[in-house]
């Protein structure tokens, strides 16, 4: 046995027909009143459809919907476990990283190479750290250093040692 | 593509980097020349050609003959050698290898009588020249040079 609601619903919704239809009917205290409401319930439902637009699939389009759903899902995370795991040394950033360096580099050699050059001066000169004759065979023998810059040659230029007869020039 | 530049940029300024500190062994070549002033002057011995301007310009002679020479190739920068002609022997003791060159202790004998003995810092680039005895008309003199 359904309820007044129950029957009342089914009007609305046009389920009823026959004798209950008639039943219903002669049961409305006001007539006119309940087909008006009926008519704003259609109006609503028709405008609920219109703006939601719910779209209906068919059964072979839901269950395609629903594989692509989980195959969504499943792929997603993926993704984002790609996105961690690719590090922050992409292409670009290597590239910047690599030049940056070398720029430094080069900044540091020049620098350093520019500090280094006056004590390389002397560094490129052979030094005599110290030099005897012995005074015993050269008792007059004096020694002296020059540094001929031309060809960075170093000179240790001696005096007063004996001096030889020529075949002392042998081979 | 990117990425192999990148790794060409970072392996040539390595390169650039480590070139510097690689030396490889170097050669000193030790000589007894005998510089004497004549009328045919004989071309000057290869070793001497890049010191040639300066040879002649400081001791005034037009010829340079080697007497006696030694190539040594130096590995630890510990040998030491000995250049000789008939009557002198140059006596050369490296002691030590720094940037700069080779420290060695030179010692020049006239057949066993000491005459001069020297320390020098000999530098890879800059040769050493040593005024020895008067021998006739001419000049002893010792060079070094790293070549």
């Amino acid at each position: 046995m359904k309820t007044f609601e129950e029957k009342w619903t089914a009007w609305l919704d046009g389920q009823l027909s026959g004798r209950e239809l008639a039943e219903f009917d002669a049961s409305l205290p006001d007539r006119a009143a309940a087909e008006a409401e009926k008519a704003d319930v259609r109006k609503l439902g028709a405008l609920l459809k219109r703006e939601l637009g719910v779209s209906a699939f068919a059964n072979e389009e839901f269950f395609s919907h629903q594989l692509r759903e989980r195959i969504l899902e499943r792929s997603v995370p993926s993704a984002k476990r790609e996105a961690n795991a690719s590090t922050w040394w992409t292409i670009p950033r290597l590239l910047w990283t690599g030049t940056a360096s070398l720029a430094v580099f080069l900044i540091f050699t020049i620098f350093v190479i520019r500090d280094k050059n006056p004590a390389e001066e002397s560094q490129y000169l052979t030094q005599i750290l110290n030099a005897r004759v012995d005074p015993v065979v050269s008792p007059n023998g004096t020694v002296s250093m020059f540094e001929v810059k031309q060809d960075r040659v170093t000179v240790l230029w001696t005096e007063g040692l004996q001096s030889l007869p020529a075949d002392y020039a042998a081979k | 593509m990117g990425r192999t530049l990148a790794f060409l940029i970072s392996f040539v300024s390595l390169i650039i980097g480590a070139t510097s500190e690689l030396q490889g062994a170097e050669t000193v070549w030790s000589g007894l020349v005998i510089a004497e002033n004549v009328a045919q002057p004989q071309t000057i011995p290869p070793e001497l050609t890049r010191i040639e301007g300066s040879l002649k310009k400081f001791f005034g002679y037009n010829q340079f003959q080697v007497i006696g020479q030694s190539q040594k190739t130096l590995k630890t920068g510990q040998e030491d050698w000995l250049a000789t002609s008939k009557f002198f022997g140059l006596h050369v003791d490296a002691q030590g290898e720094s940037a700069a060159g080779y420290v060695l202790n030179l010692k020049l004998y006239k057949e066993k009588e000491l005459l001069l003995e020297t320390d020098a810092k000999l530098s890879k680039r800059s040769p050493l020249v040593i005024k020895g005895p008067q021998i006739g008309s001419g000049q002893l003199l010792l060079v070094l040079v790293i070549q």
